[in-house]
């Protein structure tokens, strides 16, 4: 018998307790792998929609807490076409409206004229050209079930679909495309717009355009390259990723007394026995590996039941209309964090119970009835 | 001599239970000793003492050369030297006859060779057919047998028995001493036995009286 083999064999002799321990830690990490995959996802599309267009940069307004939330004046644009190294700059102005079955629909104004600068490519029929036409993305058209010729009904005003696109932004592709005008007077944001897109000329010094976009406007704008700018000015991706890190510590605080409490259990329910092993000659350092490795065993099979669970979870969610809103992103870094949780919980769970063990007086422990 | 005891004293609780009050006990290797006395004489405490379960607040104790009011690493000399064999066989329950056999082997010279090992000493107390059994699944002579086996593990040159067949019926019990005793005789090995039972102290070849934590005879 190997020691390892051993170990393997202690911590199921109190079935229903050591599966409860499990389950109790598996859902802490669950909760890790599950928020990491959307987290990920997250930061993906947002990096996607930063790029869109094959921009260079991207223009929102200064001190905004959400980049979704930043209004600019369009005016704006023309200034930022007239600085030198500019190639072309697009204003687009987001929208969520509600339509149909879908509480969440993603409608993205932009200047028809302009459709072509966007990374979007029509997949099947034409681009928009008039006030009343709306083209829209793959995903979307798979969920409304709908197809050129249709229409569709954003605030009582019927769109004619003239196209069908696709993006590879998880975004647009379940959302839609409208003449910018149209949707500012929806909104009742006439002549704004959300964001700018700017395209550089080919060997134009980016930081140096920035630069000077910050230095004339920096009152009210704000130029983001990439997901790191973006995370240092939108208070969303931070409180997510604060979110996430606050879980994480949540399922180690409680996943940790869980372990203790098991353990410690195990531990006093075999005190006879750990006397036993101390009589036949067993060093203290065996005895506390013994109980550290057991406890490690349980969190490792938490760590795995917790990981499907949490893959699990989001599978689900996709499949109850979410699908569109959420995109998974599965990295080996989510599962990593997961098996360093438990891991961590194993040991600083197992570690006073393990110590208790060692410190158990020979003599007393034999006599323990 | 393989134990040497000069004056041995132990408290508890704070010098207020006197559990050896001065022993002085010279055994030779070979020998199978009895210590016999009532509940409370300190035979236990004098057994745990060789044993090096516990440590003595006063005196000289040398066991098989080591002097344990010195000695740091304790665990190894049990692992070495000594074989338990306690009143219940404390076998542990997950684990099979011959798993629990190798228990002891982690630390001692069997350590590359525990299943060969395990499975001999099983198949000299006759238990060959029962190694893959549990302890729930034997007799209670069957289950001291497998903890002579684990006491026998790694060779130790002497055993400590407390109260051995104190569980057992007189006819296991007759059998479990029988054992003790060839092992005694064909494989010298040291053998002391507490008991408080004169039918099962008679079995050595010598008895000693304990009594108030004091030898009064043998």
């Amino acid at each position: 018998m190997k020691f390892f083999q051993l170990m393997l064999k202690n911590p199921f002799r109190n079935k229903i307790r050591s599966v409860l321990a499990i389950i109790g830690i598996a859902i802490g990490i669950a909760t890790i792998v599950a928020l990491g995959i959307i987290t990920e996802g997250l930061k993906e599309s947002t990096q996607e929609t930063l790029r869109a267009g094959g921009a260079d940069f991207t223009i929102v307004e200064s001190n905004v807490s959400d980049m979704f939330l930043s209004t600019i004046d369009e005016g704006y644009i023309d200034k930022v076409d007239n600085i030198s190294g500019v190639k072309e700059s697009v204003g687009v102005l987001t929208s969520v409206q509600p339509i149909e079955d879908s509480p969440y629909f993603v409608v993205i104004g932009i200047d028809p004229s302009k459709v072509g600068l966007s990374q979007i490519k029509i997949k099947s029929g034409r681009s928009i050209k008039e006030d009343d036409e709306i083209i829209i993305g793959k995903v979307a058209a798979e969920k409304l079930n709908k197809t050129i010729g249709d229409k569709i009904s954003i605030k009582r005003e019927n769109y004619k679909i003239v196209g069908i696109f696709e993006s590879g932004n998880i975004q647009e592709d379940g959302g839609a495309f409208i003449s910018l005008k149209k949707l500012q007077e929806i909104e009742d944001k006439k002549g704004k717009v959300t964001m700018i897109y700017v395209k550089a000329e080919k060997n134009a010094n980016i930081e140096k355009i920035r630069e000077e976009i910050e230095k004339k406007y920096g009152e009210n704008l704000t130029t983001i390259a990439s997901l790191e700018d973006l995370q240092s000015v939108d208070q969303g991706l931070k409180t997510v990723d604060a979110a996430s890190w606050a879980i994480s510590l949540l399922a180690v605080v409680i996943g940790s007394i869980g372990v203790v409490n098991t353990m410690i259990m195990s531990v006093f329910e075999r005190t006879r026995e750990i006397g036993v092993l101390k009589a036949v000659g067993w060093k203290n350092k065996r005895i506390l590996t013994m109980i550290l490795g057991e406890s490690l065993i349980l969190t490792l099979i938490a760590a795995i039941v917790g990981s499907l669970m949490g893959v699990a979870a989001i599978q689900i969610l996709m499949h109850i209309n979410m699908g569109g809103f959420i995109r998974p992103v599965y990295t080996i870094e989510i599962f990593l964090k997961a098996f360093t949780v438990a891991i961590f919980v194993g040991i600083l769970g197992g570690f006073y119970p393990a110590y208790r063990a060692t410190r158990l007086e020979a003599t007393e422990a034999l006599r323990y009835e | 001599m393989i134990i040497n005891i000069k004056n041995l004293k132990k408290t508890f609780d704070n010098g207020k239970i006197v559990a050896l009050d001065g022993v002085n006990l010279q055994v030779d290797e070979g020998e199978f000793i009895s210590i016999m006395g009532p509940s409370g004489s300190g035979k236990s405490t004098l057994l745990n003492m060789i044993g090096a379960l516990d440590r003595p607040d006063s005196g000289m104790i040398k066991v098989a050369g080591r002097n344990l009011m010195k000695e740091k690493d304790l665990s190894s000399f049990r692992a070495r030297e000594i074989g338990f064999i306690f009143q219940l066989h404390n076998l542990i329950p997950n684990l099979t006859v011959l798993e629990n056999v190798e228990i002891p082997m982690f630390e001692g010279p069997y350590k590359d060779k525990m299943e060969e090992r395990a499975m001999e000493l099983i198949e000299y107390l006759g238990l060959a057919d029962k190694a893959d059994r549990r302890p729930s699944e034997l007799s209670g002579g069957e289950r001291q047998r497998v903890a002579i086996a684990r006491a026998l593990a790694n060779d130790p040159s002497i055993i400590l028995a407390d109260e051995p067949t104190g569980s057992l019926d007189s006819k296991t019990e007759k059998k479990i001493l029988e054992k003790l005793k060839e092992l005694n005789k064909e494989h010298d090995v040291t053998i002391v036995l507490v008991t408080h039972d004169p039918r099962v102290a008679s079995k050595a070849s010598r008895i000693i009286e304990i009594l108030d934590g004091k030898i009064v005879g043998g």
